[in-house]
This record gives structure tokens, C-alpha cells and sequence, in this order.
């Protein structure tokens, strides 16, 4: 029994999708391209609908990226990776037994990879459908890709004027709290937002970012001196601002000598 | 924990040198010395008298050198507490030489003589050492104050430089270069009429952004130029994502201007604000002058920035090199672009020939 291989080809940028499907062409004159996705999303809705054998994913793509689709569509078909250089995608592929072809195409490699896959095919035209199980042996690959780590809030936004500034939190010298706002003091100025002191004492990181008093957290790399006074006392000066800042009794061990 | 600052442990007594030591004791010996011919108590006991009051006063200045308060000026306090204690602490020296018999004391009219002579030599002695010291003092203070300010200003010259330095190095991503050459090899391979324009593009921005030697910077409007080729070939990979508008004013376009300073914004706008979505968005630069100030902006409309995100080196680069030049007149603010996506906008000062 003889039947047309069939082919999905996802990539965002649509001169490299018509690309590869006149290399394959040339290359694979019965393969049928019959979809092709802008984006993982689509790739997987265009693999629900058109259910090809085979389909040839480019990993770095908006929404949905190419390793996420193809643990959705798992073993129920042959996938290659297409990708430019991107040292993650290589060690991702070094995990899961997968081919791939990089970007610029190199003829020749694309010529093996096609002779790899025609031969999978012709041992088993129908590749076991219906099995979405096989995304397990993808997940040391989707391990592998760089994961975005919570290392904390990194940007307050404020509004200053009419428009709401982005601050670096490393640009920030205290917070203070101001009933239900907080007022951001920062290189560039000072702004109340409304947020409360507690919620960004929570998210803020505390190598960083230490309270002080009960109403006051300081970056603690803005910290010019801390003057200590009469009586368990210390107040803090911060680089480049005339104000001091007390620190309360109960915080007071965070400055002693080390 | 790190970086935390320390308190010092022994404040009351900070700035108490050897230095300071020696010249009280001193300075006790020669008053002494000179007091001798008037004074009938052998010399070794009077030299003792007087070095042990020597160093009681400079104690005392020392300690009110130290006493935090926000009313009266240190030198005041210093001053106040050196007259005070020369009599008390002369005071105190014949009591103690005495034995601590009051009346043996105060009823010898030649030690009553004496400590007058005494207190009047240490107050007189003792305001004008006092007063040398603090000279002494702020001119050490004001050298201090210019190895710092050097040592900043090194510094800042330093960052700067590796600013650059790291810029001229991080600039072509391989992932964008593999990219747009394999759009170029399917236009080469397809016998397209764009693949001329589209290799003239590569070029122009590799020949901008490969390191130079000389790093110095060129006009808004070459830096516009660089900015033009990268967003062209951008508009190539995703024709159905990004839209594009430069709007600069033909007389801000001979501005000097640091160089790959709007290319960092652009390339941040697309990679974290268009690349990420799927509908893409609108890339805008714009420049105006305002007053003194020269602004040049990023806009895109993209999926704007997470709270959370890391703020990438590129715009840390940017900020030290921008403060390096321009001190706190050179800045780089981020904001919200009014529908969503990021604005970043680049303020240095505009020279006085500026149209």
C-alpha cells in the first residue's frame, strides 16, 4: 500500500517557510506540503486538523515556541527542528533523539535528513496514531531551554507627568511607605505609587532590598553610611541624598559588624 | 548578606592618632620647660603636671570632635570644651596632686598661683593648638575630598571605556546573523530582484556594527542610517509583523551623536517587544529638541515589559556610557508607550549650535 507523505512546515518568517518547501520539493517530490504555521500555536491546530507525517518545526517562534509544539504533537509524527544558531535548541536536541536541520540550509544536510525520514516512512507509512504520550521522551530537551527564572521584581512603573516611568530597581534607593501608597525615591526622582509596602517588600529581592523600619525598605547598594545614635539608634544615609532614613530597634542587627 | 556597612566600634575615640598622642605629650614637656623658672615645684613634677593635662585636653577635644549633634558646628563645641576643661582638669591634676586634700590646696596660696598660671597657659596653649588642629584637620578633609573626587572621575573613565569596550564586542547576535543570511540565501536561491537591496542592508549594518578601532561617535543621522538597514532587514524576516517609522527632522540629523545608542533601543523593541508576539507591532523613531535638551525616542507597540523581566546589559551599557559622557544630563527612561508596548527615550544635551 502506497500512500503520500504529508508535511507541516512552521516558521515566522515566511521568506524561510516558502524556502524550505522548494528545498524539500526538489528534494522530496512526493512529499505534500499541507500546511503551513506562522507561529507554534497555529502549527499545533494546523497538526489537529491536517495530521501530517511529518513536520518541521522552527524553535524560536512568538507564542508558542517550536519545542512547545512539538511535545504537543508528541509521537504522533516524525518532527525535525529547524533552527539558526541557538546554543539551548543544540543542547535541546542533544536530549531528545531528534533530527534537526540550522538555518542558512545546507543542501546536502537537508538531503540526509530527508533520506532519514523517508526511510522511517517507508518501514512505517502510518506512523502510531492517536499516541500523545510521547512528549516524555521530549522533556529533558524542554528542561534544557532557558527558563525564565522569577528572580524577583526587576521594573516598578510609576507615573510621573502623564506618563508611567519604568524604574530599575537597582536605580532605586528606598521605598517609604505613605498610608496607602509608597513613595519610590530614585536616582531620577521621587513618585507615589499604589502599591503597598508590604506587597513590594514581598516581591522585591531581599538580597537587595532590606527594611529598616516599619514604613521603609533601602536598596541596600545605595547605602552611603549608617550613623549610629544614642540609645540602640542608627540612621542610614543613602549615596547622593541629604535625607536620613532611622532605622527601628527591631532592624537594627541587619548594620552591626559582621 | 553583603555590603551591608558596619558601624565603627570605638567612635567616641575615632581620629585619636598616635600623631595626636605625641604632640600632646609633647607639647606638655615644652609648657613645662617654660613654666620652670616661675614655678618653685621641681621640674619633673611640674612636667608631669602639665603632660598629663595635655593629654586630658586633647582627649576631651577629640571626644567632642565626636559628639553628634545637630545644633551647634563641631569647631564651637571643640573650642567651648577645650576652655572649660583646661581649668577643671588643672583643677583636677592638683587635687589629685595633692592627695585629694581640698583644703591643703586652696589654703597654699603658691599652688592657688599655680594653678592659675597653669589653667591660663592651657586654655591659651590649648585654644591655639585646637585651632591648628582643625586646620590641619579640614585641609586633610579637603584632600581626601580630591583623592575621592579623582578617584571617581577615574572611575567613570574606566566604565565608560569598558562600556564601549563591551558594546564594540556584544553587538552581532549570531542567532540574527544566521537568520538574515538564510533569508538572503532564499532570495539568492529563488532569483529574486530583493536579494541586491537586502545584501546592500547586511552589509551596512555589519560594516556599523563591526568593532571599530576608532570608536568615536558620528550624527544622528548616521546612526539613523544604521538603524534603517536593521530595521529593513527585520521587515524582510517578518513582513507581516513589523511596520516601521522613522520620523527624525532633517536638522537633528547633523547632531553628534554617541553611536549604536538608538540600534541598542531598536534591537531591544524588536526582540523583547515585537518578536514575541504573534500580530507584531510598530516600531517608531523619533527626535525632537527640547529647550536644552535632545531627545530621541523608541516606541513600539508590542507585548510591552514584564515587572519581572532582567534588565538586559545592553541598556545598562548604555546608561554608563550616557552617564560617562554627559554626566547626569545624558539619561535613558523607559515608559509605558501610551497602548501598550515600551518607550524608551534617550536625553542627552543639545549642544548650542543645535538648530
Amino acid at each position: 500500500m502506497s500512500r503520500t507523505p504529508t508535511a507541516l512546515l512552521a516558521d515566522d518568517e515566511p521568506l524561510l517557510r516558502e524556502h524550505l518547501a522548494t528545498l524539500l520539493g526538489r528534494l522530496w517530490p512526493e512529499l505534500e506540503v499541507v500546511a503551513q504555521a506562522r507561529n507554534g500555536r497555529e502549527a499545533v491546530e494546523l497538526f489537529e486538523r491536517h495530521a501530517p507525517d511529518v513536520a518541521f518545526l522552527d524553535i524560536h517562534m512568538p507564542g508558542v515556541n517550536g519545542v512547545e509544539a512539538a511535545r504537543a504533537i508528541g509521537r504522533r509524527a516524525q518532527v525535525v527542528f529547524v533552527t539558526a544558531y541557538d546554543q539551548y535548541a543544540v543542547q535541546a536536541f542533544e536530549q531528545g533523539a531528534i533530527d534537526y536541520v540550522v538555518k542558512p540550509f545546507d543542501a546536502q544536510r537537508l538531503e540526509d535528513t530527508v533520506q532519514r525520514l523517508r526511510e522511517r516512512f517507508e518501514r512505517a507509512p502510518a506512523p502510531a496514531a492517536g499516541s500523545a504520550d510521547g512528549g516524555a521522551a521530549l522533556d529533558p530537551a524542554v528542561d534544557a531551554l532557558p527558563q525564565g527564572r522569577p528572580a524577583g521584581l526587576q521594573w516598578i512603573k510609576a507615573s510621573v507627568g502623564n506618563s508611567v516611568r519604568l524604574i530599575p530597581v537597582e536605580q532605586v534607593h528606598y521605598l517609604r511607605a505613605d498610608e496607602k501608597y509608597t513613595l519610590v525615591a530614585w536616582e531620577g526622582g521621587e513618585a507615589l505609587i499604589r502599591r503597598s509596602i508590604r506587597e513590594l517588600a514581598d516581591e522585591l529581592d531581599p538580597q537587595r532590598f532590606v527594611q529598616i523600619h516599619r514604613s521603609t525598605i533601602v536598596n541596600l547598594h545605595q547605602v552611603q553610611q549608617v550613623i549610629r545614635g544614642p540609645n540602640e539608634t542608627a540612621e542610614v544615609q543613602l549615596k547622593g541624598r541629604p535625607e536620613l532614613l532611622s532605622v527601628s530597634r527591631s532592624y537594627l542587627h541587619l548594620f552591626r559588624q559582621m | 548578606m553583603h555590603s551591608a556597612p558596619s558601624l565603627p566600634a570605638t567612635s567616641w575615640l575615632s581620629g585619636l592618632s598616635r600623631q595626636r598622642i605625641v604632640t600632646a605629650i609633647v607639647l606638655g614637656i615644652v609648657v613645662g620647660l617654660m613654666l620652670n623658672p616661675i614655678f618653685i615645684t621641681p621640674l619633673l613634677e611640674l612636667m608631669a603636671r602639665t603632660v598629663v593635662l595635655s593629654l586630658l585636653l586633647m582627649l576631651a577635644y577629640t571626644m567632642a570632635g565626636n559628639w553628634r549633634q545637630g545644633r551647634v558646628p563641631v569647631w564651637v563645641v571643640q573650642l567651648i570644651t577645650v576652655c572649660l576643661a583646661a581649668p577643671l582638669g588643672t583643677f583636677a591634676v592638683y587635687v589629685a596632686s595633692t592627695g585629694g586634700d581640698l583644703a591643703a590646696f586652696l589654703g597654699n596660696e603658691y599652688r592657688i598661683a599655680g594653678f592659675a598660671w597653669i589653667a591660663g597657659t592651657a586654655i591659651g596653649v590649648g585654644v591655639l593648638f585646637a585651632l591648628g588642629a582643625m586646620v590641619r584637620e579640614r585641609e586633610a578633609l579637603a584632600q581626601a575630598q580630591r583623592l575621592q573626587f579623582e578617584l571617581e572621575r577615574t572611575t567613570l573613565e574606566r566604565q565608560a571605556l569598558d562600556a564601549q569596550l563591551r558594546m564594540l564586542r556584544a553587538q552581532i547576535e549570531p542567532h540574527f546573523l544566521f537568520n538574515t543570511l538564510a533569508n538572503v540565501q532564499a532570495l539568492v536561491e529563488s532569483g529574486s530582484p530583493r536579494a541586491a537591496p537586502v545584501l546592500s542592508s547586511l552589509i551596512a549594518y555589519l560594516r556599523a556594527a563591526m568593532p571599530k578601532l576608532r570608536a568615536d561617535d558620528g550624527t544622528l543621522g548616521d546612526e539613523l542610517q544604521l538603524v534603517r538597514a536593521y530595521l529593513e532587514l527585520m521587515h524582510l524576516r517578518m513582513p507581516d509583523r513589523l511596520e516601521i517609522a522613522l520620523d527624525v527632522p532633517t536638522p537633528l540629523q547633523r547632531v553628534r551623536f554617541p553611536s549604536m545608542a538608538v540600534l541598542t533601543l531598536v534591537e531591544n523593541a524588536v526582540r523583547h517587544g515585537i518578536d514575541p508576539s504573534e500580530r507584531g507591532g510598530r516600531i517608531e523613531v523619533g527626535a525632537r529638541r527640547d529647550g536644552d535638551t535632545l531627545r530621541v525616542w523608541v516606541a513600539d507597540s508590542g507585548v510591552g515589559l514584564d515587572p519581572s523581566a532582567v534588565p538586559g546589559l545592553g541598556l545598562a551599557n548604555l546608561r554608563q556610557r550616557l552617564s560617562a559622557l554627559y554626566g547626569t544630563a545624558g539619561r535613558l527612561e523607559l515608559s509605558e508607550a501610551p497602548g501598550g508596548g515600551l518607550r524608551a527615550e534617550i536625553a542627552i544635551p543639545a549642544a548650542a549650535e543645535t538648530p
